[in-house]
């Protein structure tokens, strides 16, 4: 507690002054131009800049598709027969084919917008603002109920998720509002929160690891002095630090992943009856 | 840094919910490791029913972690 | 750390939790842009062109397959070909010099015959030759011993007898000596 009240100690006035950054000042960013509904600040930019780069990706690699794949494409392909064997057949079935492009688009945005998260100079998860991740479980939302009612119409779609299981009458009446709630409520909910925590919750930890290293071993006023006490600390951060970057870069993967194979799951419950 | 009760509030909310989760994922990647040693053969498959529980699991845990904010807020 | 971090999220402003975890606005519009931007791409561009690429790649294995297939039996139909072509010359090498030989053997057999032959008529000529020379010699002789008997007898005897009891007894002589030979 010495510490902190060292830097308690500082006047509020100098702007160098070791403070621990809010929530606020990691995740809310001013609008750099526009407003209201357009206004576009530092994590629109990023949603954009990531477009740019899965569009800019897909189509320097397939502009002129050869027969023998050169650098690029084959990279691109890697990710593609990834999504398609790995996620849209393994789960889904043949009848996965057709949302390989939906699931591509959702596993190569979400995970440009996760690596931003180490990226140098950007450092921001994007998928840690609730837009990109609510967007998204809102789409496979739409998209799982629409293919349900498009291949086990309304009703059939909503008698099989609710009766199509045998079950006793009185674990039914449980059941049936809780798989209500369910297909309705907690599927999105949970894509979309699991994404967003996961990475927001990341970004915190870099920041309090890379700020603790600054201020333990650089000192909290801005200026530099050796303090002893503060040293062990300050380098067990600094040892910390690369360790975190690379089990964010693993979590980003994982997440985008993660949010891909469940949206596939999701799907190919829509697309059989028995899921 | 005056005293502020929500913040004790926020981390019980976050610390209760992530010890099920905790649990769980604990016992989950246990029996996966387990059916994994005992059938290499179909790691692939276990790995891949691992992470869909996983995530469904860290989910819970993940609703501590907004609700913290929630009842902080 | 945590408790400084939390109490710093609790801070003072309040009211700020929900604002975090809630999506703004704005951010909303641009992601929603970029992902349907990202969708759009990738369906309307990226896959056809891809899978008109994996199209054309499989029929291009396909096709190469084939390919090597009708050349695997092009090859071979050259190969029994060839092999054909090498029995044939090889029988025709046989026959040759199967001929060659039965020639060599008909050549052999007819000089050794004509040299037979050659051999005989000289041994025959030479034999005739012979008979004769000794017919004549023998003629000779007898005409010769019949003369000089003659004379010595005539002059043995100093008589002359007629020339034809003369010539027989010569003969008869000449007999009991061939006789006795």
């Amino acid at each position: 507690m010495n510490l902190l009240l060292a830097a308690e100690s500082c006047p509020p006035e100098n702007p160098n002054c070791f403070h621990v950054p809010t929530l606020e000042e990691l995740f809310e960013f001013a609008p750099l131009f526009g407003e209201g509904l357009f206004a576009f600040n530092r994590v629109s930019l990023l949603y954009v800049l990531a477009a740019i780069i899965v569009c800019a990706l897909f189509i320097a690699a397939l502009r002129n598709p050869t027969i023998v794949p050169g650098k690029l494409q084959g990279i691109v392909e890697g990710i593609v027969g990834f999504v398609r064997d790995q996620i849209a057949l393994e789960v889904i079935g043949p009848a996965g084919l057709k949302f390989v492009p939906f699931l591509t688009a959702l596993f190569m945005f979400i995970f440009v917008n996760n690596f931003y998260e180490i990226m140098p100079l950007v450092q921001l998860p994007s998928t840690g603002r609730m837009a990109v991740p609510a967007f998204l479980a809102f789409t496979v939302w739409c998209v799982y109920l629409v293919v349900g009612a498009k291949e086990q119409g309304i009703i059939g779609f909503w008698k099989n998720a609710l009766l199509g299981i045998e079950m006793p009458a009185a674990v039914r009446i449980i059941y049936i509002p809780v798989e209500f709630a369910q297909l309705l409520i907690v599927r999105p909910l949970t894509l979309a929160i699991r994404l967003f925590a996961n990475m927001m919750a990341g970004h915190i930890l870099l920041a309090v690891i890379f700020i603790a290293a600054n201020a333990f071993l650089i000192g909290f006023h801005g200026e530099f002095a050796i303090n002893f006490k503060a040293l062990p600390i300050g380098l067990v951060a600094l040892a910390a630090g690369p360790a975190m970057v690379a089990f964010e870069l693993m979590v980003g993967a994982l997440q985008a992943y993660i949010f891909t194979i469940l949206a596939a799951v999701y799907i190919a419950g829509s697309v059989h009856a028995d899921h | 840094m005056e005293g502020d009760i929500s913040a004790i509030g926020q981390g019980l909310v976050y610390g209760l919910g992530a010890i099920g989760p905790g649990i769980g994922i604990g016992f989950l990647v246990g029996k996966a490791i387990e059916a994994m040693a005992r059938q290499p053969e179909a790691a692939g498959m276990v790995r891949t029913t691992m992470f869909l529980g996983i995530a469904f699991v860290e989910a819970l845990a993940l609703f501590g972690f907004v609700l913290a904010f929630i009842v902080g807020g | 750390m945590n408790a400084l971090l939390l109490a710093a999220e609790g801070g003072s402003e309040g009211g700020s939790g929900l604002s975090i975890i809630l999506p703004a606005a704005a951010e909303l519009v641009y992601g929603a842009i970029s992902f349907v931007i990202v969708y759009f791409v990738l369906a309307k561009f990226a896959f056809p062109k891809l899978n008109a690429m994996l199209e054309e790649r499989s029929s291009a294995i396909q096709g190469r397959m084939e390919e090597a297939e009708r050349t695997r039996r092009e090859a071979d139909e050259v190969k029994s070909q060839y092999q054909a072509q090498l029995g044939d010359a090889k029988g025709e090498a046989n026959r040759i010099i199967e001929e060659a030989k039965q020639t060599a053997e008909s050549l052999r057999r007819d000089i050794v015959a004509k040299a037979e032959a050659e051999a005989q008529a000289i041994v025959s000529r030479a034999q005739n030759e012979v008979a004769n020379e000794r017919d004549r010699a023998l003629q000779e002789l007898r005409s010769e011993v019949g003369a000089l008997s003659v004379q010595l007898a005539s002059k043995i005897v100093e008589k002359e007898l007629d020339p034809a009891a003369h010539q027989h007894l010569v003969d008869e002589y000449i007999q009991k000596l061939s006789r006795t030979n």
